[in-house]
């Protein structure tokens, strides 16, 4: 019995690590997205809150009072000084009806205007110091930014969104011509380097080379390649092809990025080919042979099904990472008419700040790809894999 | 056995080293460019620019130093990749990131791996069952509240933001775990009746035998991270605190791109990788198990 308890111990301690981990950077952070996508989250009216102002300056200007030219009296300034007004005045963004009902029941204005009166006041300050020091009660609403709940609007907003349906159908298309294009030309590299080939060991490490270099190093030299004069157009050019502007063009840009794609990982994947051809008994294509099975239909109707688990592994790696594909988009692609969705959910998270409805569109996105890998699943009717 | 030169085995040649060629150009196009000189002195005297786009591009190895694009190689770019720009910073905060995350996982994949392997404790089968679930969900979906946890602790900028939440993963989790499974119990239960307990067990007698998992774990994580992206995007802003990943975007202005540095930053950082790769080949090309780190 003791025993048991021990090593339940144990076991806590040694996952405790892992759990809180994918507990605070996974699970919570799924949730918070959910709630994220109902609400108006926005990432630059969080920072306002800590705001930087001069109180002096602001309230002279607020009050239309010079200090160093007149003293008026506490009493005048006290008809002429309105919190919420002020606040709105100064900092330029609206309150909600809970702060403005916290500013006129809570907010000591005669003792801020004593302060400024006595010139305490002619120094930089935080907006939430600020308030922490002139409010009674309350001053929580004014440090921590909350953002409103407003429903379904993300998702209906995403619907009408043209930009939204441009990245979806861009990755769309992206992961229909990558996926197949490189599952097929790994499959044909490893069927040749199958054929009792001198150097197989090279070819294999040569063809895994892309594959473990970074995106960002990638997309530096396709940027080369890939101009006017680069080297690509100069041998487009031998078979009289006149040159393109690759990746300046919104017609070739994606097509350009996808190439470089199934540069990148056909030469992966073909090794994962390979060791599932290196696996299949002689015995059996020697069968095949006797049965007269030859060249397309051997391949079709012996090598394929053999290499069902392979593939599905292949094809579900391919959708997955063809659709979430991030990084070569970011160096390459210029023209909007050519983002994928996870470029999309980027721009409006971190560029325009709108993290509600950047979440909003990630979990549309979220439910696409699982619905996506689930039918592929079904179709390929697939053993599982763990 | 001869080898005999059937038609189908010369199709698989020509595919195969053109392939292979194909594979390679790019990055000896990207070593040409980086030993270009920008400039050079002719024999006239004269400083002439070099035009690096220009057909054929004139090698010459029978001159030296050997021609690229008709200018004389040089290997300066190299030298002011670092004068340039801060690229030892970039490769220090690279190592740092990498080197940092990949003890992460080797410790607490290694240990939670072990603990659903082996140990017995209630709730087991519900967590594991929650973590493969997990592993469905994109960044994409998480990555706005991690970045804005990171913001409320002032972690944006800093060596702990970076790492925090990339130190254990389920990838690794489920490696250790199909491997932990995979090895006999025998040695574990005579350690038992000996008296060791749980943690000893574990120290003394598993991990000693499990350094070619441990191996595997630690160079996928360390190239994976080292070829990131996207998080050193979101939670670097400082150049001071950039990776090299971030760092390459430099050499790019609107107006002009510096080429022969980029080219040369692009090889520094990809090189150290080429090296880890070939000496530790058989990780990766030989153990179908561990794919699935980049898509």
């Amino acid at each position: 019995m003791r025993r048991r308890v021990r090593e339940a111990l144990v076991g806590y301690l040694f996952s405790a690590p892992i759990i809180i981990a994918i507990l605070a950077f996974t699970i919570v952070p799924v949730f918070q997205a959910l709630y994220y996508s109902f609400t108006d989250y926005d990432a630059l009216l969080q920072q306002k809150y800590n705001y930087i102002f001069n109180p002096e300056f602001s309230l002279q200007d607020y009050l239309v009072v010079l200090l160093d030219e007149e003293k008026p009296s506490l009493q005048e300034l006290l008809e002429r000084f309105d919190p919420v007004d002020f606040i709105e005045y100064t900092f330029g963004f609206e309150l909600d009806n809970k702060q403005k009902e916290i500013l006129k029941n809570y907010f000591l204005s005669e003792k801020l205007l004593k302060d400024f009166l006595d010139r305490k006041l002619n120094k930089d300050m935080r907006l939430k110091d600020f308030m922490a020091r002139y409010l009674k009660t309350g001053k929580r609403y004014f440090t921590v930014y909350r953002p409103h709940i407003i429903g379904f609007e993300n998702f209906k907003k995403l619907f009408k969104d043209r930009y939204f349906w441009i990245a979806l159908k861009n990755s769309a298309v992206f992961s229909l011509v990558v996926t197949p294009i490189q599952t097929f030309l790994a499959l044909i590299l490893a069927i040749a380097a199958n054929q009792k080939i001198r150097g197989v060991k090279f070819f294999k490490t040569t063809f895994f080379i892309p594959s473990i270099t970074s995106s960002a190093a990638i997309s530096m030299i396709f940027l080369l390649l890939y101009t006017k004069p680069g080297l690509i157009n100069r041998l487009l050019g031998v078979f009289g092809v006149p040159p393109v502007d690759w990746l300046g063009n919104t017609k070739t840009a994606l097509p350009a990025i996808m190439a470089m794609n199934i540069w990148t990982t056909a030469g992966y994947f073909m090794v994962t080919f390979l060791a599932g051809l290196q696996n299949i008994p002689s015995s059996i294509i020697e069968a095949s042979e006797i049965d007269g099975a030859k060249g397309w239909t051997r391949f079709w109707k012996i090598i394929l099904p053999l290499l069902k688990p392979q593939i599905i592994f292949v094809v579900t790696l391919g959708i997955i990472g063809t659709l979430q594909v991030f990084d070569q988009i970011y160096f390459l692609i210029r023209s909007q008419e050519n983002i994928t969705v996870s470029m999309y959910i980027y721009q409006n998270a971190f560029s325009y700040g709108k993290m509600g409805y950047a979440s909003a569109i990630a979990l549309i996105f979220f439910l696409i790809i699982f619905t996506v890998t689930f039918i592929q699943r079904k179709i390929m009717k697939e053993e599982r894999f763990w | 056995m001869r080898r005999r030169w059937t038609p189908s085995r010369i199709i698989a040649y020509i595919l195969l080293v053109g392939y292979a060629v194909l594979s390679l150009v790019p990055f000896v196009w990207a070593f040409l460019v980086s030993v270009t000189p920008m400039s050079y002195v002719n024999e006239k005297g004269e400083r002439v620019g070099v035009d690096i786009m220009q057909w054929p591009p004139r090698i010459s190895i029978f001159k030296w130093p050997p021609r690229v694009f008709g200018a004389p190689g040089t290997l300066s770019n190299y030298v002011k990749v670092f004068q340039v720009v801060p690229f030892a910073r970039w490769t220090l905060n690279t190592i740092l990131y990498a080197g940092l995350t990949t003890l992460g996982h080797l410790l607490f994949d290694t240990l939670g791996g072990y603990a659903f392997a082996r140990l017995r404790f209630p709730g087991k089968n519900l967590i594991f069952t929650l973590f493969l679930a997990t592993m469905m969900i994109p960044m994409h979906v998480t990555v706005i509240p991690v970045y804005n946890l990171m913001v409320k602790y002032n972690l944006v900028n800093t060596y702990l933001g970076l790492f925090l939440p990339k130190l254990t993963g389920v990838f690794g989790l489920f490696l250790m775990r199909q491997f932990f499974l995979s090895i006999p119990t025998e040695l574990e239960e005579a350690a038992m009746i000996d008296g060791a307990g749980f943690i000893r067990r574990f120290f003394q007698i598993v991990l000693p035998v499990s350094k070619p998992a441990l191996a595997a774990l630690a160079i996928y994580t360390f190239l994976g991270t080292w070829n990131d992206f996207f998080w050193p995007l979101l939670i670097t802003s400082d150049k001071s605190m950039f990776t090299l990943t971030m760092g390459l975007n430099f050499f790019r202005t609107s107006y002009y791109t510096f080429w022969q540095l980029m080219m040369s930053a692009t090889l520094l950082m990809t090189v150290p990788m080429l090296i880890v790769f070939l000496s530790f080949q058989r990780y990766f090309v030989e153990s179908g198990a561990i794919t699935g780190m980049k898509g």
